[in-house]
């Protein structure tokens, strides 16, 4: 053979193995099987986060950000509460969802102004994720269906559209992730509304290794409004923290407090 | 005419392809300068930054985070009355993000221990004792973070008082923010835990005393590691991934320069053909035009590699000025570096220049005469 043709037959040869040898790798499971893997990723018990927050576009800010959160099969309650700028310190926001699906939530502005959350759309601290973002685990929802494979920064992802059921109180039409199957870890998710159009894209633009797991930790959120995007840089998490009810409550949300003693 | 006027003459015959492969070659060789220098760099600081504080041994557990795993500070106690041991210092040291920076270094140490006798007070004071809700902020830090004495800092759930900037002597020192460890401890809800235990020993202890030291503490304290300050950032895994990750982008990048020589000087060879055959008619030994065709190549990758070491270094002037890692870390641009990257860019040409030159060497004199 010519060397000339020895040499790029040898090129393409080492190119077209590596995405075979990848492929090999990703066993395969059904949409139902992915989705609830996924949730039972999400559904982590309780935990403790630390997170920055930038909000680029319109009002541009920076946040940082404490959360608390238990999360198991059977209900879900998070609580947001900032922590840095000065002027907004002591903000909370406490937002629960039981088995049955309705959600309800409550927001704290210092000094003593509480208020019942009564439109999940709203924005959480004026970025571009929604109450409803925050709360919601389409992973749970009842329809589950994997559309097809696609490469996002290289990797490649099973794409799962989730559908709510007639039970699950959403304004989302739909749900896409894009997940890296190796990590488990959704690389994107797109939220459609019920006509189809497209609302938030969230990209993971980092992801770390954690008590075993790959989770991510830098988001990226862009939608519903144009030109706006938050960015999430998660710094720190805790698993198995010990959180009392009055903690998760609305008498806990006018108090900041780090958790003592769990494990990092 | 001489050989290397030959030579220099073959590469000028084509001046804006010469450029653009040039180009090509140099931006390989600024990846490597940039990328390499920069997690060299990443190693030197950490490790500048502990000779500073005096520390000839690091007890930690460095896993795959870039900061080392916490662990009970009570293990402490089992090293300081080893022998050779002069003095520890305990720490807990956190790679977050404060207030509006992306990414700071706390460092959180023992009150009282060694670790705070090289900071030199620029303005302010220290902090009074190891309660008082202050930091003091490494000179880069009070920039990065636009704080003087006297301003607040929220660190985590706690607002504390700036009291003193310092000049901690080396980079890493200087970009940092730091305070008292009980009070770290306390704010981050990591009562007892530590990650760093700072060791220093006793004058005059020889490398093997110092090897069986370090064994006696990885015997004691199985949750860590002790290895010497220069070894302490090598065997972070996310240190070396980091570096394998750097060398790994920057080979790509030369094998694309490797690509673009290999391209240039094949054109030179078949558009030069009939000059070839003539220097073969001439009497030219075949060894002698592959010669050519080699130092042509090498003469390529050396000038490639020279504009490379330019771009790269200014590269990474422009990059250590950007908010998410100023303060962090000063590039590792030494002479070997610099030395290195040239040398594999006249490697990159040679070998490039290999096939090209073995073509020219299976031209026959009589070609000469097809035009």
């Amino acid at each position: 053979m010519n060397p000339t043709r020895l040499i790029f037959a040898s090129l393409v040869a080492m190119v077209m193995a590596v995405p075979a040898l990848a492929a090999e790798n990703a066993a395969p499971v059904s949409a139902s099987q992915l989705a609830s893997q996924l949730s039972a990723l999400r559904q982590d018990g309780s935990s403790y986060v630390r997170l920055r927050m930038e909000i680029k576009g319109g009002k541009a800010e920076t946040l940082q950000l404490q959360i608390k959160q238990r999360l198991t099969r059977g209900s879900s309650e998070v609580m947001y509460q900032v922590l840095f700028p000065k002027e907004r310190k002591g903000e909370s926001v406490l937002l629960k969802r039981s088995a049955k699906g309705g959600a309800s939530g409550a927001s704290f502005t210092p000094p003593n102004s509480m208020r019942q959350i009564s439109d999940l759309k709203e924005p959480l601290f004026g970025s571009d994720l929604s109450y409803e973002d925050v709360i919601d685990n389409f992973y749970g929802w009842p329809q589950q269906a994997i559309v097809g494979t696609e490469e996002v920064e290289g990797v490649n992802c099973q794409v799962l559209e989730s559908k709510p059921g007639k039970g699950d109180r959403s304004s989302y039409g739909s749900v896409k992730s894009w997940v890296d199957m190796r990590r488990m870890v959704p690389l994107r998710v797109e939220k459609y509304s019920e006509s189809g159009k497209l609302v938030h894209r969230i990209d993971t633009t980092r992801v770390v290794s954690d008590a075993g797991h790959s989770i991510p930790a830098n988001l990226s959120v862009r939608g519903p409004h144009e030109n706006s995007t938050t960015l999430l840089d998660g710094s720190r998490i805790r698993h198995d923290v010990n959180f009392t009810d009055a903690d998760l409550s609305a008498e806990g949300m006018k108090t900041i407090a780090i958790p003592h003693g769990a494990a990092e | 005419m001489t050989f290397l006027s030959i030579v220099s003459r073959g590469l000028m015959r084509r001046p804006v392809r010469t450029g653009l492969t040039m180009i090509g070659i140099a931006i390989g060789i600024a990846a490597v300068v940039a990328l390499v220098g920069m997690s060299r760099g990443f190693q030197t600081s950490w490790t500048n930054g502990l000779k500073t504080r005096g520390t000839d041994i690091v007890v930690s557990n460095m896993g795959s985070a870039l900061t080392p795993k916490p662990f009970a500070a009570t293990q402490a106690d089992k090293i300081k009355s080893l022998p050779h041991v002069a003095a520890i210092c305990t720490l807990m040291v956190d790679l977050i993000s404060v207030e509006k920076a992306d990414m700071m270094i706390v460092s959180a140490r023992q009150w009282g221990g060694f670790s705070w006798g090289n900071l030199k007070i620029v303005s302010g004071r220290l902090p009074k004792d190891e309660k008082e809700k202050a930091v003091v902020l490494g000179q880069t830090a009070a920039d990065v973070l636009k704080k003087k004495v006297g301003d607040t800092l929220q660190l985590e759930t706690d607002e504390l008082q700036v009291v003193g900037i310092v000049d901690g002597g080396a980079i890493v020192e200087n970009g940092s923010v730091i305070l008292s460890l009980s009070l770290y401890q306390e704010i981050t809800g990591n009562d007892g835990k530590i990650n760093v235990i700072d060791l220093r020993m006793t004058p005059g202890t020889t490398k093997e005393e110092a090897a069986e030291l370090t064994e006696r503490i990885n015997s004691l304290v199985p949750e860590a590691k002790a290895v010497s300050a220069g070894d302490n950032i090598r065997n972070s895994q996310g240190y070396r991934i980091i570096n394998a990750m750097s060398w790994g982008t920057s080979l790509l990048a030369v094998l694309v320069g490797v690509l673009g020589v290999m391209n240039t000087m094949l054109m030179t060879v078949f558009e030069r053909r009939q000059e070839i055959c003539i220097l073969l008619a001439v009497g030219w030994r075949r060894g002698r035009v592959v010669r050519m065709i080699l130092w042509e190549s090498a003469l390529l990758g050396f000038l490639g590699g020279i504009g490379g070491v330019v771009l790269g270094v200014i590269g990474v002037k422009i990059l250590i000025t950007a908010p998410a890692i100023k303060g962090l870390l000063e590039p590792d641009l030494n002479a070997v570096l610099l030395a290195q990257a040239v040398v594999i860019s006249v490697v990159v040409g040679v070998i490039s220049g290999l096939y090209p030159g073995w073509r020219s060497s299976r031209l026959m004199p009589s070609q000469a005469l097809h035009g």
